[in-house]
């Protein structure tokens, strides 16, 4: 420790002051932008129609309807956060770590962050113009001889919704997970080679370990972001899958249903749960650090 | 390790073939404006426009604002979290979740409401109010993505000997974080900025509701009963979104000190 | 289009006075007062919400509007349902910035609705008296703006041979072809939808016949003729949706903005015919309330009726001015054949309430529910 106390190096004596000051900011601006705008609405969860307290809306959540939606929801944003995650790691590591040319990996980096906020009415109709009956790829495919749609293949299901889904959760992956793949020193390669590792032993053995936490971060953010999005799900299979984004999209803006306190209750499920898979992976977390030690 | 490379290439290979697929279903259909043959028809309506080029660089001026605050607020806070308050790195990643699950149009009657002109913070009421406003519900929106980006890029590197090597040196806290941790980040950081910026150029309903001159609500106005303009401005949207994104790379990409070989 | 003389327009109008219809022979007033008119320039500006431009013909509304009077508009969420525009007066009831909407255009159920929760302001036009009186609120909370039915738009290039009716949609011809233009549990059109489809099977009672549109339309689905997608202009176009069942000025509308390419074809259906009407309302939050009475003088002007017709939705009016000859001849023309708007039928309050009641909470069930793997 230095001897001249500037005010810099004081705040570092009393480090804990410093970090709540740092966080600060954070606080601040979450608690103005998020929780105050938030639940300034999301108290109507508990309201009915003329503004009087009520569990009602709370309770209405337990139909078998609704619980279904939060079921369907929950499916489609794990099976396309699992599989975005895998195949986005794979992406990932292939680009960064692949031995490919230099200019993979900005092409890369910038063409998923395009790709990853492409969602809604455009990927929808992208998908319907090239995997729908008419679509581009399955005129192509039929020209060859391979009729998917005999085949059983259907755009509008919960396979078609995941695929399209995968479009904008792939790319999320690969740029959450970059950072994590250039933190994987070299000489931990060398290392493991010197030492006679086969290079499946040095993923399964080295890499793997150290990028866990980071990749169940990013499959916790995947998850989220499917069980959030509701755009592309309405503009592709909008009246079938009964997800619940939709159905509270139907509560608050429809033009039939029109519930905001029931929309509201839904909204704060979905903050549950949410919560919910925040809490599982903190365990995990907390279970692989400990392995890892 | 020739195995390896053909492994990379091949997932290369398919990665391209699915990304690329909807694009050019897309790009193909936007060509067919004109009957039976293929033209840019489509391309010229919509770039005909003038509030097309005006609500372009609306929402890019916006998006680069928004990256800048994002960076100020998240930074810092994944920093301290990482190094000194361990126990609030629950909370803080679950407060960085809920931009997600919250539908956009409740935090954007929220603001109505606690921001409205007859309120203690009146930022509806003036133009550059609203603006900020905007701003700061964009920060909001890139925040699980721009969190996630620097926290993982910080996990990456050795963030406690690096504070103490620049303290032993004498350095106070400003000059650790800007000139010892943030050039250390920097994939985390263009990640971040890169999916904020992609955001920020499509976001629509917070701009539309606000009554801001913004990018989206103009994709929208054109979309909306046309046939071959959406395309066609799909596709335009996304190749100036990449150009875009390559400007801010080039800017990121600098002198690159890292802590151990490549 | 058939050329339909005006004479034979007019007698089958007529007999749609049968809906109790007390159509004032007053002719309409010419201009909006004077006062009216400084009261809203000196407020500056009009703030609307929900209303895409190719909608009604709104977009030339909006700009005649603002040609004759000087005023700018902001225009929010044209994307926005009637559910939007609701909720989006409550939430700005504090706030009086351009966020504020002054007016709203929403379904009809939503005027009484509206009304009750305190949430308009009442206000007659001069024309008042020449609106039907089952089509405004006595008080003049809300009143009735325009009209359409239900119709298919086809894409004649794909569709070899267009259904003329909602039987014709079973037809194993019509494989992966059928889509409604919104969620059944969400949006108004799409309701109406499943509704005319039940009433096309003759059944009158509105929750019995919704049920029986549900039926049709599990029906459709198990042939594999429904498509699931939310229909638009563009779909129809690349083909996943080229039979939409479309509001009938959607339906022209868009075969107007497709210009031929792909050909598209407007089919009123012989049964189950089926009218939706739109109300017009000013906030009771308004910020500008004066531009928004102006802008309602305009709307119900002759001007302003016609140009609702010039975007195919027939005006509130419609009768009174055909009845003082107002309509031009091409006009008239360009709207499907009249004998098919001869047989719509104008659900009531009691039963579009029903008919949505039953089909918002059953269509999971009947139609939809099984998630296909």
């Amino acid at each position: 420790m230095t001897t001249v106390a500037t005010p810099a190096t004081r705040a570092l004596r009393f480090p804990n002051l410093a970090a709540w000051l740092g966080v600060a900011p954070f606080f601040i601006f979450a608690v103005m932008f998020l929780i105050l705008p938030t639940t300034s609405l999301l108290v109507g969860a508990f309201q009915n129609h003329e503004g009087g307290f009520t569990l009602s809306n709370l309770a209405r959540l337990w139909q078998p309807s609704i619980r279904n939606s939060y079921l369907i929801s929950i499916e489609v944003s794990v099976a396309s956060a699992f599989l975005g995650a895998v195949i986005g790691l794979a992406l990932a590591i292939a680009a960064l770590r692949g031995g490919l040319p230099g200019w993979v990996r900005p092409t890369l980096m910038t063409f998923s962050g395009v790709a990853s906020n492409f969602a809604g009415v455009p990927l929808a109709f992208a998908f319907m113009a090239t995997l729908g009956r008419l679509g581009f790829v399955t005129v192509l495919l039929r020209s060859v001889g391979l009729d998917i749609y005999a085949a059983g293949f259907n755009l509008f299901t919960f396979t078609g919704l995941t695929l399209t889904y995968l479009y904008f959760q792939i790319p999320l992956m690969v740029l959450v997970i970059a950072p994590a793949i250039d933190g994987l020193k070299a000489e931990w390669s060398e290392a493991a080679e010197i030492l006679g590792a086969g290079r499946l032993q040095y993923w399964r053995m080295i890499v793997m370990p150290i990028l866990w936490p980071s990749v169940l971060g990013a499959s916790l953010l995947l998850f989220a972001n499917a069980f959030g999005a509701i755009a592309t799900a309405y503009a592709l299979t909008g009246s079938f899958l009964n997800i619940v984004p939709i159905l509270l999209y139907a509560q608050i803006r429809g033009d039939v249903l029109h519930d905001p306190n029931l929309g509201y209750a839904l909204a704060l499920g979905m903050l549950l749960i949410t919560g919910l898979s925040n809490v599982a992976y903190l365990w995990l977390r907390a279970r692989s650090d400990r392995w890892l030690k | 390790m020739k195995s390896g490379k053909l492994g990379a290439w091949l997932a290369m290979v398919l990665g391209v073939a699915y990304f690329v697929a909807p694009l050019i279903a897309t790009f193909e259909f936007s060509l067919r404006m004109r009957r039976g043959e293929y033209s840019f028809d489509a391309y010229r309506v919509v770039l005909a426009s003038g509030t097309f080029r005006d609500s372009f660089l609306y929402s890019t001026v916006l998006a680069l604002v928004t990256i800048i605050v994002g960076i100020l607020v998240v930074v810092p806070t994944a920093y301290w979290v990482q190094l000194r308050l361990p126990k609030l790195r629950g909370l803080v990643e679950f407060i960085t979740l809920l931009p997600l699950v919250i539908p956009a149009i409740v935090l954007v009657f929220g603001y109505i409401k606690l921001y409205g002109s007859s309120s203690i913070l009146p930022l509806t009421a003036t133009s550059l109010g609203a603006d900020a406003l905007l701003m700061f519900g964009y920060v909001g929106l890139g925040l699980p993505y721009m969190y996630r980006s620097v926290d993982t890029a910080l996990r990456a590197i050795d963030v406690r000997t690096l504070t103490e090597a620049a303290e032993s040196q004498g350095a106070g806290i400003s000059t650790i974080l800007l000139h010892v941790i943030l050039p250390n980040i920097r994939s985390g950081i263009l990640s971040g900025a890169f999916l904020t910026f992609a955001i920020v150029i499509g976001e629509f309903t917070f701009a539309s509701l606000l009554d801001r001159p913004a990018f989206g609500p103009y994709l929208q106005l054109i979309g909306a009963n046309r046939a071959y303009e959406p395309s066609a401005l799909a596709i335009i949207a996304f190749a100036l979104t990449w150009a875009c994104m390559g400007v801010i790379q080039l800017f990121g990409s600098g002198v690159r000190i890292s802590v151990g070989k490549r | 289009m058939s050329k339909v003389t005006l004479q034979q327009r007019m007698k089958l109008f007529a007999s749609m006075a049968a809906m109790a219809l007390a159509v004032g022979a007053a002719p309409a007033l010419a201009a909006p007062p004077d006062d009216l008119v400084a009261a809203a320039k000196k407020e500056g500006q009009l703030t609307v919400i929900a209303l895409p431009r190719d909608w009604c013909g709104y977009g030339a509304l909006i700009d005649s509007f603002k040609a004759k009077y000087g005023l700018a508009v902001n225009e929010l969420n044209p994307d926005g349902g009637s559910g939007d525009e609701v909720e989006a007066i409550k939430a700005n009831k504090d706030n009086k910035g351009p966020q504020a909407p002054d007016v709203i255009d929403v379904g009809l159920s939503f005027g009484p609705s509206a009304k009750k929760d305190g949430l308009l302001a009442p206000y007659k036009v001069s024309t008042w008296d020449s609106i039907p009186d089952s089509a405004k609120d006595a008080d003049g909370y809300w009143v009735g703006d325009y009209y359409g039915v239900l119709s298919f738009a086809v894409n004649a290039d794909i569709v070899k041979t267009v259904p003329t009716d909602w039987s014709d949609l079973l037809k194993p011809e019509y494989k992966s072809s059928v889509a409604l233009a919104g969620d059944p549990r969400t949006s108004n059109q799409a309701t109406m939808g499943v509704y005319a489809a039940g009433l096309s099977t003759g059944e009158a009672d509105a929750a019995k016949a919704a049920a029986k549109g549900l039926d049709f339309f599990a029906d459709l689905n198990k042939k594999g003729n429904f498509v699931p997608a939310i229909g638009k202009a563009a779909s129809i176009a690349q083909g996943s949706t080229p039979i939409l069942v479309f509001w009938d000025y959607n339906a022209l509308a868009a075969r107007d903005g497709l210009k031929g390419n792909p050909k598209v074809d407007v089919v009123v259906p012989k049964s189950g015919v089926v009218a939706g009407v739109y109300v017009q309302a000013i906030s009771a939050y308004a910020p500008h309330p004066n531009a928004a009475k102006l802008w309602l003088e305009h709307l119900y002007s002759d001007e302003g009726q016609l140009g609702w017709l010039k975007g195919y939705c027939h005006p509130i009016r419609f009768n009174n001015l055909v009845e003082n000859k107002k309509v031009p001849a091409e006009l008239l023309n360009a709207l499907p054949p009249a004998e098919g708007y001869a047989k719509a039928k104008f659900p009531t309050l009691d039963e579009q309430a029903a008919a949505k009641d039953v089909i918002a909470k059953q269509w999971d069930t009947v139609v939809g529910a099984t998630v296909a793997k």
